[in-house]
């Protein structure tokens, strides 16, 4: 892999304290600004700041016996040897724990995803699958332990192929009777999803060119550099307290109430700082078992994954199969798209009618196609839990359609970013599809009120060299071609009427504010941004804003981080409560100055008068006065959603050089160009596109979680499943065409999913520029490269182009 | 972890070593990992991803160079010294490089950056003024799944610069269309 | 499925051995539940439950790196990074020892991991072994029965096997190059990232005649065999014959003739076959260059 140049990117100045831009704008103290994260300093000097940096006396040691069959019935299990050894303080089969169906997915009530999963079940649905928990004094007799455990498995035909998984006779993976919200059970069959706008069968008899293409994408892990861990246990009111690595605090406590059948007040989710969590912890992964094992040993009880199991036993993303056909008139115009998926959800439904949903409805609408036709099987198979995953669903269906357009494209004899420029979606526009495709149900549709894409296109095809490369390049004396390719993106900020979040504040003497959200930074800076629209909606510094995030006893509700929601979400409702303590301030203040409400302002930590003669009050002054002569704590809440989900919008630009020899693809250069609304934090905002390029990477070259035929996985590790590392990285140039979303506090949108969606496409386009080969199937390793030029066609399947005269 | 001797009769030895300039005599079981130890004994930052030594995310300072201490065992650093992302920072006052990574946008989940800034610290006391790609030989060993390792690299660049009291090498360009 | 990590909780006692004949005391009377660690990059990883005692030979007097007669020795516990580093290493055949130890992972890894421990663990991949066989290095072992030296290529072949279960790999010995106008050496390796195991490396040493005739040839390759093998139908092939792209050619068929690689999950048998014929011909290539001939 390449060596990186340095890094360049266009956006905000670096210098603390410049704010940005001009006009109204620059009259911004805080938003806008690269203001250090407010938990920076605690993360740079390795302060005992996650899950596990705590040392709880008497805890135990929990774990987990994985299955070692793909599909089987547990005929007998015998724990009394592993209860016996010294230190082991409990062993849960599931004939210790109720049954309650439920699924992991960290979703909003009623859940979406088929409730087909069970704290602990008397059947196996995939290697790694839980068979029993075991709590010890250390984690060396735990594993011990679980050696100890003797069970008898009647083994089942495992389907592990998803193309297999509907046909009859096949093994039916969830024949339970009580599971409930699978689509057809007898067939394996999770969830379909059938959606159409227009008529496509007439669209496509208008059309005069007309391309169907086949693509494959794989199972993708997130490996945050932190694996799931949860440490649980009593308190002294015997209230279950759980202190986990979690996107989702509350559903997890409603879930885990459910589950173990506790009243939901008795239950309390810390989320501490997270070690990353990319989707992976948009779920209930280890919570349930181990709050069972706290209540069954009376003990702290902390269960870590290690990075083996973290790979196969937590979750992944969708494999897919996609057909995608799409038909243009002469000129380029799309008439009709028609996007046809089979996925797999692996052994359990989570997720799975969602991310697929997205699959249709955050890339189709992409381009005006006045017809569209979206349908979709997911699977069940035998294999690992696909899950939440950045992107949700979005990398697989753009990874097919961008490398779709860029082949009509060039049939064409249309230069690709023409061809976008043409048909891509545009401001004011309204995305009808996503009417029909909500979460699991009826939708919202989409009003375009901000749309950068124009820009980022522009932005980014000039950072590349996108004009002379595209003519000058393939070109090369030797071995090494050099092509360029692109890739436009869009996903959602928020899901539409369904992410909500509530955010309270309340203020100190000294001038301060105690912010209290239920939303979970994990990792991307979400604490920070949220401060920082605090601090500018109270006119204060950001270091008088202290807050306090995910914490289910002490802050406000929140659905959790997903769904690129938190800035918009989280922060609309920053922003409402905000303003409301801000009101409540300048009540006080136009006492204290009288003067009237609609003469002061609030800036730099005081409240003073617009008017001529100017008077102000410190913040601390007026917190002294409300709180110890007016005996008044300022303080209030607000809640906030959305009926819409404001798409941000990328432009990825991709130059890379083929080894003809080896089929080695080394990425010389990627810009991605991105459209957040307002960049809350223009510096966070960067490393949010930095690290979904990187993965974005990783999804088009390198990874992939392998499975053997018996359904084991085969590079649970960072040996063998190989992520990007810093010397793999090409030079990045990362710029944000910033426009003023009018659904978003202080303009904004979001940022954090939608650049892992270029990568992909852009570089299988620049492929194909380079050495003349479509690679339709990620990832695109060297020996899928090497294979497709030896024999000058497509590394997949037959191809069928119908060019109708 | 080492939980209640009396169930196994383990050993235990006397380990003497110097953590971030502190003289330590610990008492450990011979087969314990320096990881393991080091984190029994309150050192937090030393992060466990991996356990095999390919992510980096548990580096320390042996005798002044970078090594995963998930592959070392704990009686190994008899005699030696080391340094751990606590022993950085010089009470209140953080290492240049620390600030550089807050300054730069280099720290998100903050997972892997205890082994970063060690592996840094070691590679700017060994070269002052590195390249570009030194820097990213450097943290070649640590996976970072939140920054893209851009600003990390930029970080540990403007802090060697900043000490050569040079201007920074990444130049700001602002971009904003409306 | 793969074991789970388990912490070695059953270990007894550490030893930390001043010189050889201790270490190899503590080797007999360990009775096969004893096992050597040095850089512990590999003992760590294998997790194996059944070690009882661990002996520590990295103070044993086994870290340098020095000339003895007509050689270079290197002691078995010498780093990847010590290796990097040295001047008498980056010497010694243009510095192939030192470029393959450099590719041997990251910073961290390089600092602990070892010469010997790469040997010992016996890895079809271990980019060390390649340049070092390409250099007909031998090793030096030592048990109750004393000192003797064997071919690498000996030792390689008895290295996962319980042949070697008593005694110590004490040292490497490299025997000086072949040298003079005309002679260069290269190390060539592929992996699917810039850190990564080797999915084939090659080294390869060469010596050209002012008519630009190949006067001898050494290629090795690891990863596509059981064992880093050379290939020394194509070496001999090669002796006599005009240095040209057709040689070049026809050595990269031969060579993928000569190798037996696997398919895993890391590449198919198919694709090392064909990087072996590339990577050769490049290392190949990378030898002729300075010496200007007719390529």
């Amino acid at each position: 892999m390449s060596r990186a140049m340095s890094g360049d990117r266009a956006s905000q100045s670096r210098d603390r304290g410049t704010p940005l831009g001009s006009g109204a704008v620059s009259s911004r103290l805080v938003v806008g600004r690269n203001v250090r994260k407010v938990d920076g300093v605690k993360l740079v000097t390795g302060g005992a700041a996650f899950t596990d940096d705590v040392q709880i006396p008497g805890m135990l040691h929990g774990k987990i016996l994985p299955s070692p069959h793909a599909h089987a019935r547990i005929r007998r299990i015998d724990t009394s040897k592993a209860k016996a050894l010294a230190g082991v303080h409990a062993v849960l089969t599931y004939k210790d724990v109720p049954r309650v169906p439920h699924t992991t997915a960290g979703q909003a009530w009623p859940e979406p995803s088929p409730y087909d999963t069970y704290l602990l079940d008397s059947k196996v649905r995939f290697v790694g699958d839980r068979v029993a928990a075991v709590a010890a004094e250390s984690r060396a007799i735990a594993e011990r332990a679980l050696g100890l455990i003797e069970v008898e498995y009647e083994i089942l035909p495992a389907v592990l192929d998803m193309e297999q998984a509907m046909a009859e006779g096949v093994a039916v993976i969830h024949d339970e009777p009580d599971s409930t919200k699978i689509y057809d059970r007898e067939h394996n069959i999770a969830g379909y999803i059938l959606r159409e706008i227009g008529n496509v069968d007439q669209g496509f008899a208008e059309c005069d060119y007309i391309i169907e293409r086949e693509y494959r994408t794989q199972r993708q892990q997130h490996c945050p550099l932190e694996p799931h861990v949860t440490i649980c246990w009593l308190d002294a009111d015997g209230r279950l307290v759980i202190r986990t690595s979690t996107q989702v605090p509350y559903h997890c406590r409603r879930q885990v109430a459910m589950i173990l059948q506790i009243p939901l007040s008795r239950v309390h989710v810390i989320k501490p700082r997270i070690g990353g969590g990319f989707g992976g912890k948009q779920e209930m992964v280890l919570e349930d078992i181990c709050g069972a094992l706290a209540l069954a040993t009376r003990r702290p009880v902390k269960i870590e994954f290690t990075r083996e199991e973290e790979f196969y036993m937590a979750r992944s993303r969708h494999p897919q199969i996609l057909r995608m056909k799409m038909g243009v008139k002469r000129d380029g115009t799309v008439i009709a798209s028609q996007l046809t998926v089979l996925a797999t959800t692996g052994a359990y439904g989570s997720h799975s009618t969602t991310v697929q949903g997205n699959t249709g409805s955050k890339v189709l609408p992409l381009y005006r196609a006045p017809n569209m036709r979206f349908e979709c099987h997911v699977v069940y198979t035998n294999t690992p839990v696909a899950g939440a995953f950045r992107g949700y669903g979005c990398p697989q269906g753009f990874f097919a359609q961008e490398t779709l357009v860029d082949e009509i494209a060039c049939e064409l004899g249309m230069d690709p970013l023409e061809f976008h420029r043409h048909n891509v979606i545009r401001l004011g526009d309204t995305d009808l599809l996503s009417a029909q495709l909500g979460e699991g149900k009826e939708g919202l549709p989409r009003l375009v009120r901000s749309c950068g894409l124009p820009q980022c296109m522009e932005t980014a095809a000039r950072a590349i060299g996108w004009a002379q490369k595209r003519k000058k390049f393939p070109n090369g004396h030797s071995h090494l071609r050099r092509g360029v390719g692109m890739a436009c993106t869009m996903q959602g900020s928020g899901i539409a009427g369904v992410d909500w979040a509530s955010a309270f504040l309340k203020m100190n003497e000294d001038g301060s504010f105690y912010l209290q959200v239920g939303a979970s930074d994990v990792g991307g800076g979400a604490d920070t941004v949220l401060s920082q629209i605090a601090a500018e909606t109270l006119g204060v510094s950001l270091d008088k804003i202290v807050i306090t995030s995910g914490d289910t006893d002490i802050t406000p509700f929140d659905v959790g981080a997903y769904a690129s929601s938190t800035t918009i979400i989280s922060g609309g409702a920053v922003k409402k409560a905000a303003g409301k303590v801000r009101a409540q301030v300048l009540e006080l203040a136009s006492k204290m100055l009288d003067a009237p409400v609609d003469q002061l302002d609030c800036g730099n930590n005081e409240v003073f008068t617009t008017c001529v003669c100017r008077k102000s009050v410190s913040m601390s002054d007026l917190a002294m006065q409300a709180m110890y002569r007016e005996k008044l704590q300022i303080m209030d809440g607000a809640s906030h959603f959305n009926t819409d989900s404001p798409a941000p919008f990328c432009a990825t630009f991709a130059e890379v050089e083929v080894d003809t020899e080896t089929g080695q693809v080394r990425v010389l250069h990627l810009a991605s160009a991105v459209d957040p609304g307002t960049a809350i934090n223009p510096m966070q905002a960067e490393g949010q596109v930095e690290g979904a390029v990187a993965q974005g990477l990783g999804y088009a070259l390198t990874e992939e979680l392998l499975l053997d035929a018996a359904g084991r996985p085969v590079n649970p590790n960072f040996l063998d499943y190989k992520m990007f590392a810093a010397t793999d990285m090409p030079k990045l140039t990362t710029i944000l065409i910033e426009t003023d979303e009018p659904l978003g506090p202080y303009g904004a949108k979001s940022i954090s999913e939608v650049p892992i969606n270029g990568p992909a496409p852009a570089i299988a386009n620049a492929i194909f520029h380079a050495v003349g080969v479509r690679i339709r199937k990620l990832p695109i390793r060297p020996e899928d490269v090497l294979r497709a030029l030896h024999a000058e066609r497509p590394a997949n399947l037959e191809e069928e182009a119908l060019l109708t005269p | 972890m080492l939980g209640s001797r009396g169930v196994f009769a383990m050993k235990t030895m006397e380990l003497h070593l110097t953590v971030n300039g502190k003289s330590l005599n610990w008492s450990i079981a011979p087969g314990e990992l320096l990881l393991d130890l080091l984190r029994r004994q309150g050192y937090f930052g030393v992060k466990r991803g991996c356990e095999k030594g390919e992510c980096g995310a548990c580096a320390v300072l042996l005798d002044g160079k970078p090594i995963n201490s998930c592959l070392m065992f704990a009686a190994q650093a008899e005699g030696r010294e080391i340094l751990t992302i606590e022993g950085v920072a010089d009470g209140d006052k953080l290492d240049p490089l620390q600030e550089a990574f807050l300054d730069y946008g280099a720290v998100q989940c903050g997972f892997c950056t205890s082994g970063m800034v060690i592996s840094a610290k070691a590679l700017l006391l060994r070269r002052p003024d590195p390249s570009e790609e030194e820097v990213r030989e450097a943290l070649a060993g640590h996976l970072c799944r939140c920054t893209g390792y851009t600003k990390p690299v930029e970080a540990v660049l403007a802090a060697a610069s900043k000490k050569k009291n040079r201007a920074r090498r990444v130049k700001p360009v602002a971009e904003v269309a409306r | 499925m793969t074991a789970s990590q388990i912490m070695f909780d059953k270990v007894e006692a550490f030893y930390r051995p001043a010189n050889v004949r201790a270490a190899l005391r503590l080797l007999q009377s360990g009775k096969g539940q004893a096992r050597v660690v040095a850089g512990g990059t590999d003992v760590v990883v294998e997790g194996d439950e059944s070690v009882r005692f661990l002996i520590d030979i990295t103070h044993a007097g086994l870290s340098y790196i020095r000339r003895r007669g007509t050689a270079c020795v290197i002691g078995a516990t010498t780093t990847m990074a010590e290796l990097e580093a040295s001047d008498v290493i980056q010497a010694l055949a243009g510095g192939l020892l030192s470029r393959a130890a450099r590719s041997c992972g990251s910073v961290p890894i390089r600092n602990m991991a070892t010469l010997g421990g790469n040997m010992a663990n016996g890895s079809p991949a271990a980019d060390m072994a390649t340049p070092l066989l390409v250099l007909d290095a031998a090793v030096v072992m030592v048990d109750v029965r004393g000192r003797r030296k064997l071919p690498l290529a000996e030792y390689l072949a008895g290295a996962r096997t319980s042949r070697y279960a008593r005694s110590l790999l004490v040292e490497v010995v490299v025997p000086d190059p072949p040298d003079g106008k005309g002679c260069r050496w290269s190390f060539q390796k592929l992996g699917r990232t810039a850190v990564d195991i080797s999915l084939v490396n090659v080294a390869a040493g060469l010596q050209l005649d002012s008519r630009g005739r190949v006067k001898w040839a050494r290629i090795a390759l690891g990863s596509v065999a059981p064992a880093p093998m050379r290939a020394s139908g194509a070496e001999q092939r090669m002796t006599g014959r005009i240095l040209d792209h057709s040689l070049l050619a026809e050595i990269g068929a031969e060579v993928a003739r000569e190798v037996s690689p696997i398919s895993d999950a890391r590449a198919s048998a198919e694709y090392r076959r064909e990087i072996c014929s590339v990577l050769t011909r490049r290392a190949l290539e990378e030898c002729s260059a300075p010496a200007g001939c007719s390529l």
